[in-house]
């Protein structure tokens, strides 16, 4: 069965300007994401996991083609996006928009201030036109029930709910139009802890009700273990691994995928951590390391790191890592 | 502290919009209340100002004589309560009278203004690029001109050709004159509200609620319509009560200068119609001056109790 979604090759610069009087000059780029590839199937969470300024937003908002890719490819059900938005009839653009949705990071800026939460979660309808407008008021009811409000909330302003309550109706109205694909672009990460697993198990049961697919893009590698069946390692733009969720929380291969499990914090005081710590920072983006763009900072980095650009090869079924020396670490 | 819980059915009412919210903070704001009753008096005396005034207003600029009672030069008395002056006309019946014209002026010149201004600063911040260089370097060419010298300029050059004093609108005479003073002020007058809108919409562009929409297939012109525009509103209107303020001042200013239009008697030209006789008959410039102030006192002390109110980042 061919994919849902399939990335090819995605890339995205962001050109910095010099400021100059007449002319900006560009005087470089941000490598957010660079050369990235991956699938996503039906019915099956892909975790997409990496620190802040990796590129995973990034990714998202190309998905949705909220940025525009420089380069690479994009299919969602055999269609290519980025040619769909920048040639395609408006139909086809519509019906894309239609089928992919995305939740934001945070629900206190996601939401209208302006509006109230009917007509938030009317506005596909609007836009769309795929619901007659007698029916708007039953399915907003619905969609609000299907998310754990009560009918009431719809006369409310977002002001006046909490995060969770919030983050419930930004899910809501990506339903709204009946998506097949959502991206969740760190839904829980701005929630209180005791809210957010009402929050990933809503998710999680929307998942099963209407049977779509999540990129589920996040830094908190405990929730990305409960929630995906899959899981891809960014850093600096690049996938570092990339492999079924239980083989990659318990055999973690690339160095840095170490590092990042071993912070996972471990509900038992009596086990003893060993946490990796990282030396230095992350590089800018902007003049990334040739070569491994982990290697300033792995331990076990050698002139190969420093020179060869490593590639994803599989060290295991479905299991893939972009590293010279994988085969030490399996 | 007030444990009480909230019934039922009080929780099943509509939410609190943000324009409640706004206008129960308005409420608290005691100057901003002070200047908002100023302008209710300036409405009902310019409504009413021909009841109000106890002589009726000049059928022409320049006939004095035949429905002025001659007391020429008087100082303030219970007749005449703001005296009258050389030539013989009650001051406080012609402030009365000039009401209606600052009315016309502050709200003509607003709208036109805060127009322009919200057209070019939510198209410029939406679309940035081109577009936004291109309006931008329009806009600061509307900012460094020399503007009170253009509006002088201009209104001289069109005030010549106006071959009518009054337009007849459904019964309403429309001053001419005054209202190209009016649009060439406005003309100069956008420009830097534009910037500040634009920068509002720069923000607001980054905001999620945006980026949403978007995905959701939202055309840029529902974008701006449906969510940049309610959401820079409250901006809009604080920037347009000191644009109204400041059109009150701009016009008594060119009235003064003798740039107005020579057919409205405006608070601006009974002052320079006293000029000359100000060592003397001092009260023919006090009062119209003293209502300019507190027309402009008025509208400032709302602007800045709105700009308080609808502040979201000030919490009660």
């Amino acid at each position: 069965m061919p994919p849902l979604l399939e990335v090819r090759d995605l890339v995205k610069y962001f050109p910095v300007y010099s400021r100059g009087i007449f002319r900006k000059k560009i005087i470089g780029n941000v490598h957010a994401v660079d050369h990235i590839s991956f699938t996503v199937n039906e019915r099956e969470t892909v975790g997409l996991v990496g620190e802040s300024g990796c590129g995973k937003t990034t990714t998202g908002k190309l998905i949705l083609y909220l940025e525009k890719p420089s380069s690479g490819q994009i299919f969602f059900e055999g269609k290519e996006i980025v040619q769909t938005f920048s040639k395609g009839s408006k139909e086809e653009q519509m019906k894309l928009r239609r089928s992919m949705q995305m939740v934001f990071q945070n629900p206190y800026a996601s939401l209208d201030p302006r509006m109230t939460v009917y007509d938030i979660i009317s506005e596909p309808f609007k836009i769309h036109k795929h619901v007659p407008s007698s029916e708007w008021k039953e399915r907003v009811y619905k969609l609000l029930e299907m998310v754990g409000l009560e009918p009431y909330h719809a006369e409310r302003y977002p002001h006046e709910f909490s995060g969770g309550q919030r983050q419930r109706i930004c899910i809501a109205r990506a339903l709204a139009v009946e998506p097949k694909f959502i991206i969740a672009d760190e839904p829980v990460s701005s929630l209180d802890v005791s809210i957010r697993a009402q929050i990933l198990n809503l998710i999680m049961e929307l998942q099963e009700r209407l049977g779509m697919s999540y990129l589920y893009i996040s830094h908190d590698l405990s929730s990305v273990r409960q929630i995906s069946q899959r899981v891809i390692v960014m850093y600096l733009g690049e996938i570092v691994e990339h492999a079924p969720t239980e083989k990659l929380f318990d055999r973690p291969v690339h160095p840095y995928t170490k590092a990042l499990m071993s912070a996972v914090p471990i509900p038992d005081p009596k086990r003893k951590m060993n946490i990796i710590v990282l030396p230095g920072e992350v590089p800018s983006p902007i003049n990334p390391p040739p070569g491994c763009r982990f290697h300033p900072r792995c331990q076990y980095a050698d002139s190969k790191c420093k020179e060869e650009k490593p590639v994803l090869s599989e060290v295991d079924i479905d299991h893939f890592v972009s590293c010279h020396y994988w085969h030490k670490f399996v | 502290m007030n444990l009480r819980r909230r019934s039922d059915k009080e929780t099943k009412e509509r939410g609190a919009s943000q324009w409640a919210v706004a206008w129960r903070r308005f409420k608290k704001h005691r100057s901003g209340l002070v200047g908002l009753g100023m302008i209710m008096v300036l409405l009902v005396i310019a409504a009413f100002h021909n009841v109000i005034a106890p002589y009726p207003a000049r059928p022409h600029p320049d006939a004095f004589k035949p429905l002025y009672e001659g007391e020429s030069a008087q100082p303030p008395s219970w007749k005449h309560p703001f005296g009258t002056t050389v030539m013989g006309t009650d001051v406080f019946s012609e402030v009365i009278h000039g009401s209606i014209y600052t009315i016309y002026v502050a709200v003509t010149v607003t709208l036109i203004s805060m127009a322009l201004s919200v057209a070019v600063g939510i198209v410029s911040g939406y679309f940035g690029r081109l577009v936004d260089d291109v309006l931008m370097r329009v806009t600061e060419v509307f900012l460094v001109f020399p503007s009170l010298l253009f509006i002088l300029l201009f209104s001289r050059i069109y005030q010549l050709g106006v071959a009518e004093p009054f337009w007849d609108v459904f019964g309403i005479k429309i001053p001419v004159g005054l209202t190209i003073v009016v649009i060439i002020v406005s003309i100069f007058g956008w420009a830097s509200y534009a910037r500040v809108i634009r920068g509002e919409v720069l923000r607001m562009k980054e905001c999620e609620f945006i980026q949403a929409a978007k995905s959701l297939g939202a055309s840029s012109r529902w974008i701006m319509l449906r969510h940049i525009f309610p959401n820079i509103l409250p901006q809009v209107i604080v920037l347009g009560t000191l644009t109204m303020a400041s059109a009150v001042l701009v016009e008594a200013a060119v009235s003064f200068l003798g740039f107005g239009d020579p057919n409205t008697i405006t608070w601006g030209r009974l002052m320079e119609e006293s000029l000359q006789d100000l060592s003397t008959v001092w009260w023919a410039e006090v009062f119209p001056g003293l209502a300019v102030f507190l027309t402009v006192l008025a509208f400032n002390l709302v602007g800045d109790g709105l700009s308080d109110a609808l502040n979201p980042r000030l919490r009660e």
